[in-house]
């Protein structure tokens, strides 16, 4: 495999890149058990709801619901600044007073 | 839970509050959560909390350790995005690449997504999914790419435009009509002679 060449268009996948073997500080094979600890704990809850015969309804993803709550409510957390208001102008302004001229003037 | 009928130690009872409540009660012990938890005004612990939802811009390194964990990510891992009021609140900053460039062979939870449950999703998953935009790694790098298709279209409309600006043609001059320049069919009078109209010099 030391002639691995990735498949066009596609990145290496992770367990093929060298760097994930060859020096490596104890400090990165500590943050790599970490995140594996995350990832099998996260497996077992799903494994362990999903094949819970008692279960009738559908599994619940916590990221899932914070994702949409994050993308539905950004109001939150805006503040006007001077990138955020252009951009408000910029998208939400401009183009309906444009238009509006551009009705206005040309006529067919 | 009811405040009315809750306090026994002065007030008397209030029968039909008690009543109430014991109703209440009875629904909220079913499964399920929506209705019981709306009629009775109280509702489980368990399942989604207020603090598990996607809170504002953490300041203390105790609140990115706190979101971090919400996010189920690392300390060292969790970077919210920067706090500069274009809506993101705590949500981590995760690398911008595609489900197009997770490991097709790996057992995920969701195949199709190429995702885990529990996994921290991306602020545009939408975007990333593999119907839509790709960022696996191209030919040729980008700005090469780039630069020749747009050096090709600008040379090309430069050219055209030039060709407007200096038209180049073969040579032409008026069309020679015979017969005097077609004296009788542009309705000469066939009595009176017509000039002498000459195309050709000796």
């Amino acid at each position: 495999m030391a002639d691995y060449r990735e498949a066009p268009l596609a990145t290496r996948p992770k367990t093929l890149d060298p760097n994930e073997y060859f020096n490596l500080s104890p400090l990165q094979r500590r943050a790599e058990e970490e995140r594996g600890a995350i990832r099998a704990n996260l497996k077992r809850q799903y494994q362990t709801q999903l094949n819970n015969p008692h279960r009738k309804e559908l599994i619940e993803d916590p990221a899932l619901t914070r994702w949409v709550h994050a993308r539905a409510n950004p109001y939150s957390y805006f503040k006007p600044t001077y990138k955020t208001s252009l951009l408000g102008v910029m998208f939400g302004v401009a183009p309906v007073v444009f238009l509006y001229y551009l009705f206005k003037t040309d006529r067919v | 839970m009811r405040v009315s009928s809750s306090d026994r130690q002065q007030q008397p009872v209030n029968m039909a509050g008690v009543g109430f409540r014991r109703w209440a009660q009875a629904l909220a012990k079913g499964k399920g959560s929506g209705i019981s938890a709306l009629l009775s005004g109280c509702r489980a612990a368990s399942g989604m909390t207020n603090n598990d939802l996607p809170g504002p811009y953490p300041k203390t390194p105790e609140e990115k350790a706190a979101a971090a964990k919400k996010y189920n990510l690392r300390v060292e891992d969790y970077e919210p995005y920067p706090d500069n009021g274009e809506g993101y609140g705590d949500y981590p900053k995760l690398e911008d690449r595609s489900q197009h460039e997770r490991d097709p062979w790996y057992g995920w939870d969701h195949p199709d997504l190429r995702r885990n449950w529990g996994e921290p999703m991306h602020w545009h998953f939408d975007m990333y999914i593999r119907n839509r935009v790709d960022t696996s790694p191209s030919p040729v790098p980008w700005n090469t790419m780039c630069k020749q298709l747009f050096g090709f279209i600008g040379f090309m409309l430069f050219m055209f435009y030039v060709g407007e600006i200096m038209p180049s043609y073969q040579p032409v001059a008026d069309k020679q009509y015979p017969y005097n320049n077609l004296y009788l069919e542009r309705g000469g009078d066939p009595e009176k002679q017509p000039e002498e109209v000459k195309h050709y010099e000796i």
